[in-house]
């Protein structure tokens, strides 16, 4: 009897006791119906339920409602959460060396020697190396290679590397960092950045037959479109303000960390958490000379980028170098001081911002002058220099706009990319200059923003192409949400809020490296056995903001499959396509997209399978979870399972490759490149603060954070990237800061010292998002990590002055700075107890109606070119009357596009302009 | 200048050294004056234990020193002599995570994950003496730990909806347990 029943329970393979929890390969499905698809993530434009206020989309016929959409963990959450995962300084290798840098001591100087004999003798120390064992030269952007592994003639800042030494343990690595004995000629250190702009003995680069004059300037810009020349004639209010920025780092969690092993088949292997790991690949090759396919890059956890972790580094060199040398896997890990060192943040800036405004409340034009300061090398630089003003040319339509901006090399650690790169500090002076305009012309500063709109699918200033725009529902949700209308210019003295919009790339339109530049931004590869399991592989930098999980979703949305039947493999270059890495928020966007592209190519074959077995027509069947039917009769249909073995008969594994690459856009200037992206993010935020006009502490309170990311992919992720920007560019406005000492010295490289934001100081954040259905983004999407950082410094800046009527001209907002400006806002009222001020009021001047009503006007506008296909073209300056289908540059004489300054203007030039004054070597007739 | 560091301090020499790491007596013979941090990373096999300042300002090394929140980074590990050390690998019952764990991973707790073993510990340990606390309690409790990635608000948002599961006492799934079915209603005849 007992042997009966065990017999029935028999199933699935015999050989194996008890029921099988999975179907055996090859077999038929029984249940042929499938279950069914969840209507709510369905587009109403595929018979599902989930309204589209933005119109179909060229994806829309791949939702399979499984999780796009859907808050969605992480997929390597748990790793992260048991401690399994492994950062930089968790890869231990069998005989591993620890290695160290040695640093410069000094601001700028020659190293005459370098004597490392007595450090050779330590017992324990098996290698040393030196500039001498690397004379390459690398950096990230191929017109800007000036980095060395180590110094080669010159160190330029404290910090900068000069040797290393790899040791048995870290205690002889360090005593042999103080053996070496190096003799430096101190030179004349540069740390005023308008100093970079005068012509100096030693300039701190040589750029050869390129450099400019005898100075320090490593970039300049100069671009003029419209009759920048008639803008005072047709302002009636004009803003001016010089703006001081200090500079400010990433402070990732995770300081710097990198392991070199060459294997004994002779390939490099490096071990390192990085945002671009196929640049460090290059770079590799470049300085050790060997070929790229000698070299595996293999991207750890990385903890916190931020564009900390964007460039290839000479420690990454390094530690390459040393293991050569000693025959063994070196680690390298950084102290914090030593990240503040490497540094790469957001360039101190000196920022000149003016802006007019006409009588009918138009933006009349904007004159940027922006003078950044590089530090030692030049990095990502030459983008930055072009990004502090041609990512300001929207969301507003602008009658001319003129931007000089010079970026200059100094004795300080490299600056570089870091979130919301370039944009954030000219970000912050137009908001608030616009907020000082709106003052001017008695408007609310809301409805100024909201009558200035650029349309969607329409072209910038300079020419960029704006797809989405989801700007105006950005400033309606805030504007709701927080109750601005009941709040603004009426709260008591010390309370106030502010408005701070943000326009940001979703990715950039040119690679860096362009040569042959019909290469793909990204690719991913696709393969899927008999498991059913789908095996991912992507070059994308996960570091943090979910890239695995976003391809991940990407790939099981479109066939169907719940997420833990998709595995991401994105460490390995040997195993990996290329993917450019994680920076200009071009992640989700380009590598969802490949993800998309990738996935169809499968789909398309198990669509293929489904029609031989069922003979059903192939234009009707859908996928839905693991199963392929018939979209009006569901009995009709197969599992994924079936479809899968199908397809695989007499071939084994399905692969498929995709790839995306920017459609061809913009203008042709010099320079037309830089900003240019295949869509756009726009955020707009209120902030309410509280000031204490006796001590100048400002406490942020709450945050209404609206995003327009075009489609949440996953909405858990996206709220995290935007309150995490609110934290990040919270430390920004009021604590964070990079503070050098009068001899030119960093006086806090430490994070007890550099203060970012604790749990106490952040404000509760309301994050709203805002969906405007990109045509070019994976499902509608664009980018949601560095755009929302933006409007968070404005935001507080004018509810500071909100509060207290004190206007800000110097970030960070510590107290001592505020308290002066207090104090002098007292004196000059004639008031002796700060109590008595009186915080700004506001009377609407006839312009608030005009405003109102051009506004409604616009949002019909709006929404017809937003559903419309069959719109006209919209070219900035259609606001001033000029006709918008042609470029204005075409109609107009006086509406000119000029890259190179005249004579007039070099006579009289701004600050960063009169990097103008030099003339290149080339121009001079010099070597 | 850098901060160019004094020599190492001379070490006097190894010790024996004896504690409970995560459950686990370990013996080690340690240099006298080693950092507690070191001796977990790099001698008792807890490289979830993060270094992220090395001076007490990130909470990233926080681990347990007899059920108490301590900074490994600033605990000389003679200190932790004879002591139950409880790190992030610790945390978890076999397979089944603490909840403080699946909801640091369900909630948006975690983003890069640095950061993360220090939260989970101390969050821990928050939860262990007051299993509900309010909003002010948690931020209280993780006011040491900085975090660079989420802005701290979905990581309080974690640490309530773990202090829910614990007082319900909910089961936490084993993350070993059967992964969905590529061929679901297959029934296998």
């Amino acid at each position: 009897m007992a042997e009966e029943t065990n017999q029935d329970e028999m199933v699935g393979y015999r050989q194996q006791p008890g029921k099988l929890p999975f179907a055996k390969p090859g077999s038929g499905g029984k249940d042929r119906f499938s279950s069914p698809r969840d209507q709510e993530m369905i587009p109403k434009s595929q018979g599902g339920d989930l309204a589209q206020p933005w119109g179909s989309h060229r994806h829309d016929e791949l939702i399979s409602g499984q999780v796009i959409g859907k808050p969605t963990t992480l997929v390597d959450g748990k790793w992260k959460v048991t401690g399994q995962a492994q950062y930089g300084d968790d890869i231990r290798l069998p005989g591993e060396l620890i290695g160290r840098i040695i640093r410069s001591p000094h601001h700028y100087a020659r190293v005459l020697s370098i004597d490392c004999s007595k450090a050779l003798e330590l017992p324990g120390v098996v290698a040393i190396a030196t500039g001498v064992d690397a004379s390459n030269k690398f950096g990230v952007l191929p017109v800007t290679k000036d980095e060395h592994a180590m110094a080669v003639e010159k160190v330029r800042h404290v910090g900068d590397l000069v040797a290393c030494v790899a040791a048995e343990d870290e205690a002889t690595a360090r005593e042999a960092e103080r053996l070496i004995e190096v003799e430096y000629e101190v030179l004349d250190s540069i740390h005023d950045i308008r100093e970079g702009l005068e012509n100096s003995e030693y300039p701190i680069h040589d750029r050869g037959k390129y450099h400019i004059g005898e100075a320090n300037i490593q970039k300049r810009v100069f671009q003029e479109f419209g009759d920048v020349d008639g803008i005072h004639d047709n302002a009636i209010a004009s803003h001016k303000q010089n703006w001081i920025f200090s500079g400010v780092n990433h402070a990732a969690t995770e300081p710097h960390a990198v392991v070199g092993h060459w294997d004994p088949s002779g390939r490099l292997t490096l071990y390192t958490p990085q945002q671009v790991p196929h640049y460090v690949h290059r770079a590799l090759a470049d300085v050790l000379e060997i070929p790229m396919h000698q070299i595996n890059v293999y991207r750890t956890f990385v903890g916190g980028g931020f564009g900390g972790k964007s460039d290839p580094f000479p420690h990454e060199m390094c530690a390459a170098i040393l293991a050569r040398k000693a025959g063994r896997p070196v680690r390298i890990t950084f102290d914090r001081e030593e990240v503040y060192w490497i540094n790469r943040g957001r360039h101190p800036s000196r920022i000149e911002m003016n802006l007019h405004a006409d009588e009918k409340g138009r933006i009349c034009g904007i004159e940027t002058d922006a003078l950044i300061d590089g530090g030692g090398f030049a990095s990502f630089g030459h983008v930055t220099t072009y990004y502090n003003g041609v990512l300001h040319t929207a969301p507003y339509e602008i009658g001319a706009f003129h931007y000089t901006g010079a970026r200059v090399w100094t004795n300080k650690p490299a600056s570089g990319a870091m979130r919301g790169h370039g944009a954030v500090n000219s970000r912050c002076a137009v908001e608030t200059g616009l907020d000082d305009l709106a003052e001017q012309l008695s408007v609310d500063p809301i409805d100024l923003r909201l009558a200035n709109l650029l349309p969607p699918h329409s072209a910038t200033i300079t020419g960029f192409r704006v797809t989405s725009i989801g700007m105006r529902e950005c400033l309606e949700r805030v504007k709701e949400e927080s109750g601005w209308d009941k709040k603004f210019r009426k709260m008591p003295l010390g309370k106030g809020i502010g408005i701070g919009c943000g326009f940001f790339i979703s990715g950039s339109g040119l690679p860096i490296h362009w040569d042959p530049n019909k290469f793909p931004h990204a690719t991913v590869h696709l393969k899927i056995d008999m498991d059913g399991g789908v095996t991912v592989h992507t070059g994308a930098a996960d570091i943090g903001q979910g890239s695995d999980t976003v391809v991940a979703q990407s790939v099981a949305e479109v066939l169907g499959l719940p997420l833990d039947m998709i595995r991401i493999r994105s460490k390995e270059s040997d195993t990996s396509p290329v993917d450019l890495g994680s920076y200009s928020s071009r992640v989700t966007f380009m590598n969802a997209n490949a993800a998309i592209s990738a996935a169809m190519k499968i789909r398309d074959e198990l669509l293929d399978a489904t029609v031989e077995i069922t003979g059903a027509k192939r234009d009707k069947l859908v996928i839905g979870d693991r199963r392929i039917f018939d979209k009006k009769d569901p009995a009709v249909g197969i599992s994924y399972l079936e479809a899968l073995h199908k397809a695989q008969e007499d071939r084994g594994a399905l692969v498929s490759s995709g790839a995306y690459r920017t459609p061809p856009m913009g203008r042709t200037h010099k320079g037309a490149a830089a900003g240019l992206a295949p869509a756009y993010s726009f955020s707009a935020y209120v902030a309410e603060v509280s000031v204490d006009v006796e001590t100048g502490q400002t406490k942020v309170d709450k945050v209404w954070a609206a995003h327009d990311c075009g489609k949440a992919l996953n909405p858990l992720a996206v709220k995290g990237q935007i309150i995490g920007s609110c934290h990040m560019g919270m430390g920004q406005v009021l604590s964070e800061e990079m503070r050098y000492g009068r001899t030119g010295h960093l006086m806090n490289p430490d994070l007890l010292d550099y203060k970012i934001p604790s749990v106490h100081e952040m404000p509760e954040v309301f994050p709203i998002i805002v969906e405007s259905n990109d045509p070019e983004g994976p499902f509608g999407a664009k980018e949601a990590g560095e755009g929302p950082l933006l409007p968070i410094l404005p935001a507080v800046c004018n509810a500071v002055y909100d509060a207290i009527g004190v206007r800000t001209a110097e970030l960070p907002i510590t107290p001592d700075r505020l308290l002066k400006l207090i104090e002098r806002k007292c004196k000059a009222e004639g008031i002796n107890d700060p109590r008595e001020l009186k915080s700004p009021g506001l009377e609407y001047s006839d312009l608030q109606t005009i405003l109102s009503e051009r506004s409604e006007e616009h949002k019909k506008r709006d929404l017809e070119r937003r559903l419309n296909e069959d719109r006209q073209p919209y070219h900035n300056g259609a606001l001033f009357g000029l006709d918008p289908t042609i470029p204005p540059d075409e109609i107009d004489e006086k509406w000119a596009v000029n890259v190179i300054p005249s004579a007039d203007y070099i006579e009289k030039p701004r600050l960063a302009g009169s990097a103008w004054k030099h003339t290149e070597r080339r121009h001079r007739g010099d070597s | 200048m850098v901060q160019h560091r004094l020599p190492m301090l001379p070490s006097a020499g190894e010790v024996p050294w004896v504690a409970s790491v995560n459950g686990t007596k370990k013996k080690l013979n340690i240099e006298n004056n080693a950092i507690l941090l070191d001796v977990l990373r790099d001698q008792a096999g807890s490289l979830g234990t993060k270094r992220g300042c090395d001076m007490g300002t990130c909470g990233c090394c926080s681990v347990l020193i007899d059920g108490e929140p301590r900074l490994s980074c600033l605990t000389l590990a003679a200190e932790a002599d004879g002591c139950e050390i409880t790190t992030v690998e610790g945390l978890a019952d076999g397979h089944h995570l603490h909840p403080i764990q699946e909801m640091f991973a369900e909630c948006g707790g975690s983003q890069c994950g640095f950061c993360t073993p220090g939260f989970l510990v101390v969050a821990s340990s928050l939860l262990e003496k007051n299993p509900s606390p309010n909003d002010e309690e948690i931020k209280s409790a993780i006011e040491g730990n900085l975090c660079r990635c989420t802005g701290y608000q979905q990581i309080v948002d974690s640490i309530r909806a773990a202090s829910k599961i614990l007082i319900s006492e909910e089961n936490i799934e084993d993350y070993t347990s059967p992964k969905s079915d590529p061929h679901p209603g297959f029934t296998g005849e």
